[in-house]
């Protein structure tokens, strides 16, 4: 019997081992391609600072430091939204078309609208990561409040709660759910964004990074950038399971 | 001596859709012995849930000189400490645990964790769900989650127990067993328990007292005392005339409202 985690190491070493090989033998161009074991050299010398990669950690972080600022926006606006929303009906019905029109809308549509009005540095990217991943946050923390069994709060009233009770060990655990699914396809939703921006504008950040590697056909390199952009997501992802699995039953 | 007394109260509900009021209650006076089990007896929609509702201070009732009071304070919003109400519905917090849905109510209490779950842990025993204590609700039966919520109001140790229809929604037999263990629960705890329910049988089988709804509005029509010696067996002869007597009262009360009689079926079908 074997476990999944090492069922799935298991999968991904065999298909690094049959990338590896395909390309070694077919001896396709360097330039189209890059094999797991050049990927990694590259992603090692960038590490190590003994590539041309221009200002890689200045970069990398530039980038980390938009998402986090984007997030933290979409965050908090977005859970003061949803929450407006769901408890004040009359807002709440007038506004959910516009919102859904929003959500609907394909953003990037938007950005050059962006660049003219908040840049094309941080604040820029950082307000398009933000227009991208706070939909969802709304809809799910409106979505989570207002799906709250009644029957909870009769239960909590004939005890004697007070507000902050009620809130603190009602609506929060209830909600918790819903809200924190939200708040997880909102850290998708927001890097995609602040990625997307970046790869528009390529002045600064990963962006810069990726097209001074695509620039120089430094394939290698371009792939390592491409893994670092998935990693940063992987992490987010783990972060918010180990939040679930503390919290939400 | 009475410990939950209510006199003349009236409910008018409004309904906004047809823009006019409806009369649920009408001057209905009612009380309770200390350590009396009371079962408030009557058709759907008679008002029996919201007289139960306005005893808790769950629910308003119209100011018109009317008032309940529980050892003579006066009840207008929810008292925990001396009232615990029962659902219909179990409502436990799927995020707690069985023994932290017990200790609920007692998290507004000035008592220590251990206190609460020592507290929480005798009640648990009384009803054989010890084991189950580390569950979560969706990993136990219909049956346990109403025995769990019986527990959580148990463990409140209030004089007063108010019970809205707690057994209404599980399947007969289940229902049966809770009535026994309720009874006999009862017995040894000493409590005032006020119990709706539109089942003759369950009234019959746990009431010391029996008030009769009519609907519309809804009124006390007749306050009867049950005789029948404890503990009571649910097929016997006198069981079965008790629940005739019932039965009477009931279609009397109908015919009162200006319905129909209902001629057809058996009483003990009818529950």
């Amino acid at each position: 019997m074997i476990s999944p985690a090492a069922a799935r190491a298991a999968l991904i070493v065999a298909l690094l081992a049959i990338w590896e090989l395909s390309i070694y033998l077919s001896g396709a161009s360097n330039i189209l391609i890059a094999r797991p074991s050049q990927i990694a050299v590259a992603a090692w010398n960038m590490i190590v600072g003994a590539s041309s990669a221009p200002d890689f950690y200045l970069n990398i972080g530039l980038t980390i430091f938009e998402l986090v600022v984007a997030y933290a926006v979409a965050v908090v606006i977005g859970l003061s939204i949803g929450t407006v929303v769901a408890n004040w009906k009359v807002l709440g019905d007038a506004l959910e078309p516009l919102l859904l029109a929003l959500y609907a809308l394909p953003k990037v549509i938007l950005y050059p609208i962006i660049v003219l009005t908040a840049g094309a540095g941080l604040a820029g990217k950082a307000f398009f990561g933000v227009l991208v991943g706070i939909f969802v946050i709304i809809f799910n923390t409106s979505a989570g409040l207002r799906q709250i069994d009644p029957n909870y709060l009769r239960l909590s009233d004939s005890l004697g709660f007070g507000p902050r009770r009620r809130f603190f060990s009602v609506i929060l655990p209830a909600a918790a759910p819903t809200v924190l699914a939200g708040l997880r396809l909102g850290f998708g939703y927001t890097l995609i964004g602040v990625l997307t921006a970046e790869l528009l504008t390529v002045n600064s950040g990963l962006g810069r990074l990726i097209d001074w590697a695509s620039f120089n056909f430094y394939t290698p390199d371009l792939f390592a950038l491409i893994f670092l952009a998935i990693g940063l997501g992987i992490l987010g992802n783990m972060a918010f399971s180990s939040l679930e699995r503390r919290w939400v039953r | 001596m009475a410990v939950i007394q209510a006199t003349k109260i009236s409910k008018t509900f409004y309904n906004p859709s047809e823009s006019r009021a409806v009369k649920t209650l009408d001057d209905v006076s009612f009380s309770a012995d200390k350590d009396e089990f009371v079962v408030l007896l009557g058709p759907s929609g008679c008002g029996k849930s919201t007289f139960l509702n306005i005893l808790a201070g769950l629910t308003s009732h119209d100011r018109d000189g009317g008032k309940v009071t529980v050892h003579g304070r006066t009840v207008l919003a929810p008292q925990p400490d001396l009232i615990a109400y029962m659902f219909q519905d179990s409502i436990l917090y799927p995020w707690r645990t069985v023994i932290k849905n017990v200790e609920l109510g007692l998290e507004t209490r000035a008592m220590s964790r251990a206190e609460r779950r020592e507290r929480a842990f005798k009640y648990l025993d009384l009803v054989g769900l010890r084991a189950y204590a580390d569950h979560y609700p969706r990993q136990i039966s219909g049956g346990m989650a109403q025995r769990v919520a019986l527990c959580r109001s148990l463990a409140l140790e209030t004089e007063i127990i108010l019970m809205d229809e707690p057994f209404g929604a599980l399947d007969e037999q289940t229902r049966a067993t809770l009535g026994s263990e309720l009874a006999s629960i009862c017995r040894e705890l000493k409590r005032t328990v006020v119990f709706v329910t539109h089942s003759l049988a369950e009234a019959a089988f746990l009431g010391d007292r029996i008030a009769v709804f009519s609907a519309q509005p809804g009124r006390i029509k007749i306050d009867i005392k049950n005789n029948l010696p404890r503990p009571r067996v649910m097929g016997s002869p006198e069981f079965r005339n008790f629940v005739d007597e019932l039965w009477l009262h009931l279609q009397d009360a109908k015919q009162q409202a200006g319905a129909a009689p209902d001629r057809q079926g058996s009483p003990l079908g009818a529950t």
